[in-house]
């Protein structure tokens, strides 16, 4: 318990640092002063300026933490995460696809579309012959996937003019730039139906991670429920790709890390921390990104490269350690 | 026989393709022309001359050296997910020219590219470090997932340093994925004369990397000293592979489709297959870059860009084949 409050405080501190951290720095008074009253050049700041960007990373990696969970859980690889397995790219091909053809759909609507037709394509170009899959071909398939749609997505860019691609290639790599509330209320919003749905479907999830046997012989009908819970997984990394562009690494790191910090072992709890630790991840990212290089915002996804691919490497080293993999 | 005169073909409509295609069309004899009897003032000839001919060298250079290092790192390690896109060999001597640049200033072109060099090897070192040693254990995805996150650290970081030197966004495209339109700017003599050391490195290595690939103990029992041969060969690939990005950016997936194929066209001797992995890799290299200029027309898609859009499917088609036990 203990453990979880020590995570929510951490998250609360990322966010009230990243409140006073930027190119006009906050004392903590003044940005006391501008919560409480909501007057003066705090409040202008947290309203207007870092206010939307920083609630859009908390809900866009709360989202891309539980989707990265959910899959960790049903395939039993820490590695199986959306942004590993090109799903997160899916959808950010296509909603750059969807604003240069100019399809009148909104942005969620594109990026779920996109999420889940790589999802499906992973899904099915690693069936074997035999109609068997292992997780490991799953993943490789995936990364190859996700290249492909990176590859795709700097094709398509080559028609806009530079400035254009420039922006959009920012997007490509993850971005919190220019966010404002609106993004803020579809994230949460959108994010906290799909939440009630894994509520609901979570009594699955824990059931299937104590194996498909086991939870077929408690009367768990087990091929609906992996759909179900895959089809949740990717609607919630396409809600977070839709307002912060396909980030790289917070799905894989999150549900890993915040089980870590709370020593969560039930996977209801386990989403929970990732949900947290997701937020949290993405936050000191944005903040890393913006405070680094004066007078630069870098994409957050830069920053989420930086920290998350040296996680990855330390995964695979500890995995040949233990011979896990 | 056969498949050798079918090569030559192919890299012959290659070469070609590249002197001949683009805004202006020049014929086989304007071409002869241009090469032969240079005149200034037609405007085809200075096309050719100045900005075809530097894309050509550019494209033989990447091409033969990224196919070649891709057939020595697949031989090494018997895996066929071994590229040096894919393994972040590119990508460190990528970040090393745009670190180089950072700490240094803007300075020339040749001095920044001798910094690939130290770069690609470090990242060599480090992935396969990390992905569980040279030896012929080595896990396929585990090498193959080291080699992907040691790329996304380091495109990172060069994404990072391109964007705080405020670059255009042309530069930032040439050190992420690849391009032979700044060829005429490259040290492109220099990199020839390595790459050319590269690959006769290669062929030198090559029966000694063949007896290794027999296993260690074997190997050893033969006579060769398994260290001393991963040694070389890694330099080899360190080589090429730094001239290849002096010269072109980071280009991914050729290293990973030309080994399948000079396989098939020459069956298992290395020493054929390295000469035919140059010419298949300078031939999709040239022709790719020449399908980049012309499908979207006037816009050009950067050579690296289509190399993956060809590669991934060849990636999916290998990870499938791999079997599900094949992991050590």
């Amino acid at each position: 318990m203990t453990r979880s409050i020590i995570l929510a405080a951490v998250l609360l501190f990322a966010i009230l640092l990243s409140l006073m951290i930027g190119q006009v720095m906050l004392s903590p008074a003044t940005l006391w002063a501008g919560l409480s009253t909501g007057q003066g050049p705090a409040a202008l700041t947290i309203r207007v300026l870092r206010g939307p960007g920083i609630a859009t990373a908390v809900g866009a990696g709360a989202v891309l933490g539980l989707s990265g969970t959910i899959f960790q859980i049903l395939l039993r690889n820490p590695l199986a995460a959306p942004d590993v397995m090109g799903f997160t790219s899916g959808a950010g091909l296509a909603v750059i696809f969807g604003v240069m053809a100019g399809l009148a759909l909104p942005t969620p609507v594109l990026a779920a579309l996109g999420g889940s037709a790589a999802a499906i394509v992973v899904a099915v170009l690693s069936l074997r012959r035999d109609g068997s899959q292992t997780t490991i071909t799953l993943i490789l398939v995936g990364l190859g996937v996700g290249f492909f749609t990176a590859a795709a997505g700097s094709f398509i860019l080559t028609r806009l003019p530079p400035q254009e691609a420039a922006e959009a290639q920012r997007w490509l790599s993850g971005s919190l730039a220019a966010r404002n509330w609106g993004h803020v209320a579809q994230v949460f919003g959108v994010g906290a139906v799909l939440t009630l749905v894994l509520v609901i479907q979570s009594r699955s999830l824990a059931l299937l991670e104590l194996g498909d046997d086991l939870a077929k012989g408690l009367g768990l009908r087990a091929d609906r429920a992996k759909w179900g819970l895959s089809a949740t997984g990717v609607l919630l990394a396409a809600t977070g790709v839709a307002v912060a562009g396909p980030v790289p690494f917070v799905a894989l790191m999150a549900g890993p890390l915040g089980a870590r910090v709370t020593r969560a072992r039930h996977p209801a709890a386990r989403l929970a921390a990732a949900a947290v630790t997701g937020a949290t991840i993405t936050v000191l990212a944005d903040l890393a990104a913006r405070a680094s290089i004066p007078g630069l915002q870098l994409p957050v996804g830069v920053m989420t490269g930086i920290f998350g691919a040296p996680y990855l490497l330390w995964l695979l080293a500890r995995e040949i350690e233990t011979g896990d993999l | 026989m056969r498949a050798a005169t079918g090569l030559a073909l192919v890299f012959g409509v290659a070469v070609f393709l590249t002197l001949a295609v683009g805004v202006r069309t020049a014929s086989l004899a304007e071409i002869w022309n241009a090469l032969v009897a240079f005149d200034p003032a037609n405007a085809t000839h200075v096309t050719i001359q100045s900005i075809r001919l530097p894309r050509l060298v550019a494209g033989l250079i990447a091409g033969a050296s990224l196919g070649v290092a891709g057939t020595v790192m697949q031989a090494l390690t018997r895996n066929p997910l071994a590229d040096p896109g894919l393994l972040g060999v590119n990508s460190g001597a990528s970040f090393a020219i745009v670190l180089g640049a950072l700490i240094f200033g803007r300075s020339d072109a040749g001095l920044m590219s001798a910094l690939a060099f130290p770069g690609a090897a470090l990242a060599s070192i480090a992935v396969f470090a990390l992905g569980g040693g040279l030896r012929g254990e080595t896990g396929h995805v585990r090498l193959a997932l080291a080699g992907t996150a040691l790329n996304a650290l380091l495109l990172s970081l060069v994404s990072a340093i391109v964007m705080a030197r405020s670059e255009t966004l042309e530069v930032f495209r040439f050190w992420v994925a690849g391009s032979l339109s700044q060829a005429s700017q490259r040290p492109l003599s220099a990199m020839a004369l390595v790459t050319i050391v590269g690959i006769g490195l290669s062929l030198a290595l090559a029966p000694r990397i063949e007896a290794l690939s027999l296993g260690s103990a074997l190997a050893r029992g033969l006579g060769t000293r398994p260290a001393r041969i991963q040694l070389g060969a890694l330099a080899a690939v360190t080589l090429m592979t730094g001239a290849a990005v002096s010269v072109a950016g980071p280009i991914a997936f050729l290293g990973l489709m030309v080994p399948p194929l000079a396989r098939r066209i020459c069956g298992h001797a290395l020493r054929l297959e390295l000469i035919a992995s140059a010419m298949l890799g300078a031939s999709i290299l040239l022709l790719a870059d020449t399908a980049g200029r012309l499908v979207l027309a006037p816009a050009e898609v950067r050579v690296g860009i289509m190399t993956a859009l060809i590669g991934t499917p060849v990636f999916i088609w290998i990870a499938r084949r791999l079997k599900p036990g094949a992991a050590s």
